[in-house]
């Protein structure tokens, strides 16, 4: 069996004196889509920024297919083929749409720092930069500045630059957060698409969009998995309903 | 040509040179060209070629400022250090080393380099306050350096040299103003065309994301600090080939030439003409440089005025002259920029009237202190007075009053042109 995508070892963060991540082990399969899901605070996106090397952990390890890519920086790990988007909107707003996607390519690409290549005159960059923006429906805002786009649209682009690269291992925080009803449906089926034989780890609030897109749901609470397993395995454990449960009662009862 | 890098459908075109981006440099060359054949006089080359150097010198700034998102306190530093080097090897060159003086510029620029990438080697790290600090720190300390090492920098007479001494080129061992002209009008010609080439490559536009999303940039698989770096010793590049344009020009380099003012100074010629455009550097060269030497022969006070600009910049259009030019590309595309000629026409006497009388206000209240013993004739706009009593502030008071009050009379009209001419559709 070959190595893992994701594997996550015992891995902890404490921020001063708050342990937010508390061991996770976590294996994730090539091809697999994984979700994690958890009450408000759970250390879902302090997991995810562990992953990415957006935060070094305080011990244990990450590896990327059998990799270990622990305490690496985050251009070092996007190297190696992983690549995120954020829950809250990071795109570069002061350049238009197709550069942002552009500039998810460059690297990938072979273009990396190179300053004797005009961007320009680059056939393969534009074409490709175009097929993704066909795919995430931008097309038409093309040569508009990102930062102008209506939210939903921001969010597609977000997902469309983080895909843009070709990494193999995907992650997405809350890529539905903030979204109506049909704009979720659109986004869900995107994702679904551009994950197509890709790892995919999402962070989501939205029950309707994990329950459809996971194969695998991992339960967050308090920095600890509590479940891991297939979605009906995960509907149906006494153990996240308590927890869920749990955190409802206490939401009420403030 | 801004750099809010608006790519055309065309982009990707396979045409090696189309004539729609060739044409704004063939007519900038022809119209540098053309020029001395306009000015002829000594001082006036000397002031155009002042504003060569100042205009290579604000768009290497600008690769860091405008593109990189890099404040920098301290990038005389580079233009300076470029011109002390290009300074020795031109009294090298009296010694014997063979180099042309068309190619000093190359020494200079590879200097500037050299220290950029040294120092950015920990300046690059963090943009933002950090870099800020940094880089002040290292200007100050260059500064000092300079009246400290006296062998290299010539203590406070600074060192000197002599450009005539170098093997000519097809003849001309430039003696003449005018030589030294087009050679530098050359060299503006070039950097100018590599800093706006570079900034349509990989590491120009990545440069760009950078400054607008560092951490973005570092998830794409780029080093935010090795993009910073690499724009950092571009710039210091040029920076380097603006100062050998000045040893050559002025045949000194002082302390002044790396100090913090020069850096100050530097930031607000970009700024003034717009961080945000290629072309705002030019524009904020042109018009300091024209700032400084003309009205600087008629007014002690230019500085004044100069200070006051930049904050009117800061307040009411901080994208500078270039962002106000660009503000008007959508009423020409509207074909609709006539709507704002007769309200432009209207303001434009009043505008100007309290200008002038608000600056005859400074300029008498500045003569009434600081005229020679007791002699209050004072000469303003052609006209002869008597500085001394109050009838002369009260009388420019009035006049700035009144056309103050014009100008706030015609801002609705061109408020609601403005709006006109941005829509579409006509609004009743």
């Amino acid at each position: 069996m070959s190595a893992p995508a994701i594997e996550l070892r015992n891995l902890e963060k404490s921020f001063g004196l708050a342990k937010i991540i508390q061991g996770v082990n976590l294996q994730i399969a090539k091809g697999e889509r994984h979700a994690v899901i958890g009450p408000n605070g759970a250390g879902k996106s302090t997991l995810f920024n562990l992953i990415t090397g957006r935060f070094a952990p305080t011990s244990g390890g990450v590896f990327l297919h059998g990799e270990d890519v622990t305490g690496l920086k985050p251009f070092e790990i996007n190297r190696r083929g992983l690549s995120r988007s954020f829950q809250i909107t990071n795109i570069f707003p002061n350049m238009t749409v197709f550069e942002n996607i552009r500039c998810g390519l460059l690297w990938t690409m072979g273009y990396r720092y190179s300053f004797w290549h005009m961007i320009g005159r680059q056939l393969d960059v534009t074409e490709k930069a175009d097929g993704i923006l066909a795919r995430i429906n931008l097309s038409s805002r093309r040569n508009e500045l990102a930062g102008t786009l209506a939210y939903a649209e921001q969010r597609a682009l977000e997902i469309g630059i983080t895909i843009a690269g070709g990494a193999d291992i995907i992650l997405l925080d809350e890529p539905c957060a903030g979204m109506s009803h049909s704009e979720t449906d659109l986004i869900v089926d995107l994702i679904r698409n551009v994950t197509e034989d890709k790892t995919l780890l999402i962070v989501e609030h939205d029950m309707g969009v994990i329950f459809d897109l996971a194969d695998k749901i991992s339960v967050l609470v308090y920095g600890e998995v509590i479940e891991s397993d297939t979605p009906d395995v995960v509907r149906a454990s006494a153990k996240v309903k308590e927890a869920y449960l749990g955190a409802s009662l206490e939401e009420e009862a403030v | 040509m801004s750099i809010a890098s608006k790519t055309p459908l065309t982009a990707g075109t396979t045409r090696l040179i189309s004539l729609s981006n060739v044409m704004p440099w063939a007519f900038a060359a022809l119209f540098l060209l053309c020029l001395p054949f306009v000015f002829q006089s000594s001082s006036a080359l000397t002031i155009m070629n002042q504003m060569a150097i100042t205009i290579v010198f604000a768009l290497s700034y600008n690769m860091l400022l405008g593109q990189g998102g890099m404040l920098s306190f301290g990038h005389a530093v580079y233009m300076g250090l470029g011109g002390f080097f290009a300074m020795h090897a031109m009294n090298m060159v009296e010694d014997g080393l063979w180099l042309p003086l068309p190619f000093l510029p190359i020494v200079g620029g590879l200097f500037g380099m050299v220290f950029a990438f040294l120092i950015g080697s920990f300046s690059t790290r963090r943009a933002g306050t950090v870099f800020a600090m940094i880089s002040l720190g290292v200007g100050e300390l260059i500064a000092a350096c300079s009246v400290i090492i006296v062998v290299f920098f010539g203590g406070e007479e600074g060192i000197s040299g002599d450009r005539t001494m170098g093997p000519p080129v097809f003849g001309y061992e430039f003696l003449t103003q005018q030589e030294v002209y087009y050679l530098t009008v050359v060299w503006l010609l070039v950097a100018a065309l590599l800093m706006y080439l570079f900034s349509r490559t990989p590491i120009g536009r990545i440069a760009n994301a950078v400054r607008d999303n560092e951490e973005r940039a570092e998830f794409l698989g780029y080093s935010q600090r090795n993009v910073r770096w690499i724009s950092f010793c571009a710039s210091g590049f040029f920076a380097g080939v603006a100062g050998s344009l000045f040893a050559i020009n002025f045949e000194i380099l002082t302390e002044e030439n790396l100090n913090l003012a020069t850096s100050g100074s530097i930031l607000l010629i970009t700024f003034i003409g717009g961080a945000g455009f290629f072309v705002g550097p030019i524009i904020g060269a042109v018009v300091f440089t024209l700032l400084q030497t003309v009205l600087g022969l008629h007014t002690e006070l230019w500085a004044l005025y100069l200070g006051i600009l930049f904050v009117a910049c800061v307040m009411f259009f901080p994208s500078g002259f270039a962002g106000l030019i660009a503000m008007h590309r959508r009423p020409l595309a509207l074909g609709k920029l006539n709507l704002l000629i007769k309200p432009y026409l209207k303001v434009a006497i009043p505008a100007i009237t309290s200008v002038l009388s608000l600056a005859a206000i400074l300029e008498i209240l500045f003569h009434k202190r600081h005229g020679y013993g007791g002699d209050h004739e004072m000469h303003l706009y052609g006209i002869a007075f008597d500085s001394g009593g109050y009838q002369a502030v009260a009388f420019a008071t009035i006049i700035a009053a009144i056309s103050l009050f014009l100008v706030s009379r015609v801002l609705p009209e061109i408020r609601e042109a403005w709006d006109n001419a941005n829509h579409a559709e006509d609004r009743a």
